[in-house]
């Protein structure tokens, strides 16, 4: 019997994919993010008003990742976004081969954003790098307060996040100071966005910061 | 459920690995898992398992996994802290300017392989690897 010794990351192959998307998408000057939530917590919506915003003023690409359907992938056609749906037909989490097959099929512009809608799930989706330049973790009024110190490792590996459905507070029992404190606890650089996709809400302050960002100043 | 994916990774690593080392058999692989990937060894160690059951190299292989502790430095009282629930505050100063200096380990190590009785047990692996694809012999699954 012989010893054989290894040593090499157990996502090195995914890594690997994700370092060469990354240089494939720098060297266009494209902007990824990689966006991340429970299932409704409105990613969807947020891209949808993002791209409705931002037209004319910066090209968005999406790739949508769903468990089954298409429903995403036509609504930001709807509004006039590129898009390429991915069905990972029960998997729990996008891998960066699906991102490289998926960017074979999107026209992008170069200067322009593409977001990575991820698999609604706050778990498995913070293991596997997609070749993103950061990560935006979304939560929203209507689940729990205590998400960050429950999922505490997909809101230490974010560089975001969002506050959804900010309008609804006065009608649910959600702290938001509360959620905040737990986010900023387990990452203290954590830049936060409040929001409401339904009325608009905050929606100027985070489509602003989305153009300094793609533009690399932020 | 992650972890049936990164099972997966394993066996395709530990795999492509043996194949490059004429290896006939793996007995045993060695993991490196630090407290702040989330995984939740039970659920690895099952998913590994059920995985190498259905190949016949690595049908039986024990999956031995070294654990390391979540902790970090603080940059002001130069402490070192066992970090909890990921809240990277130190305990001492009470304040944020710390850095993680483990527990986000995710590594194979080693693993131990049963050869031909023919190839020379070699302890170099890149060696056996270099020599392998020389030869063009590669594939050991079949």
């Amino acid at each position: 019997m012989a010893k054989v010794v290894i040593a090499q990351k157990i996502l090195a192959a995914n890594d690997s994919i994700a370092v060469d998307i990354r240089q494939s998408l720098a060297t266009r000057n494209i902007h990824t993010i990689n966006i991340m939530s429970s299932p409704g917590a409105g990613k969807t919506t947020l891209l949808e008003r993002t791209i409705e915003r931002l037209h004319g003023q910066l090209d968005i690409g999406v790739i949508d990742g769903d468990i089954e359907t298409s429903v995403d992938a036509e609504r930001i056609l709807a509004v006039g976004g590129e898009t390429v749906q991915i069905n990972t037909r029960g998997a729990c989490h996008l891998e960066a081969h699906m991102i490289r097959d998926a960017l074979d099929h999107l026209v992008l512009a170069p200067g322009g954003l593409l977001f990575i809608e991820n698999i609604g799930n706050l778990v498995c989706p913070a293991h596997w790098n997609l070749g993103e330049d950061i990560r935006v973790v979304m939560v929203c009024t209507t689940e729990g307060d205590d998400k960050p110190a429950k999922y505490p490792q997909m809101f230490a590996s974010s560089q975001v996040m969002i506050i959804n459905k900010i309008d609804l507070q006065p009608y649910v029992d959600y702290d938001v100071a509360k959620v905040k404190q737990q986010a900023l606890a387990v990452n203290p650089h954590l830049r936060i966005f409040e929001m409401s996709c339904r009325t608009g809400s905050g929606l100027d302050t985070w489509c602003e910061w989305l153009v300094t960002f793609a533009r690399g100043t932020a | 459920m992650h972890e049936l994916a990164i099972a997966q990774s394993i066996i395709d690593a530990v795999g492509e690995k043996a194949a490059m080392c004429n290896a006939t058999r793996i007995k045993s692989v060695r993991l490196l898992i630090g407290e702040a990937c989330g995984i939740f060894i039970d659920s690895l160690t099952f998913s590994f398992e059920m995985l190498a059951s259905f190949d016949p190299m690595l049908d039986g292989a024990r999956l031995l996994i070294d654990e390391v502790p979540h902790r970090a430095h603080c940059r002001h009282c130069n402490g070192v802290f066992a970090v909890a629930s990921f809240v990277t505050q130190c305990p001492a100063c009470q304040i944020w300017d710390t850095e993680i200096i483990s527990g986000d380990e995710l590594q194979i190590l080693e693993m131990e392989i049963e050869t031909e009785p023919s190839s020379s047990p070699l302890d170099d692996p890149e060696t056996v690897a270099h020599e392998q694809q020389s030869t063009g012999g590669k594939n050991i699954h079949g």
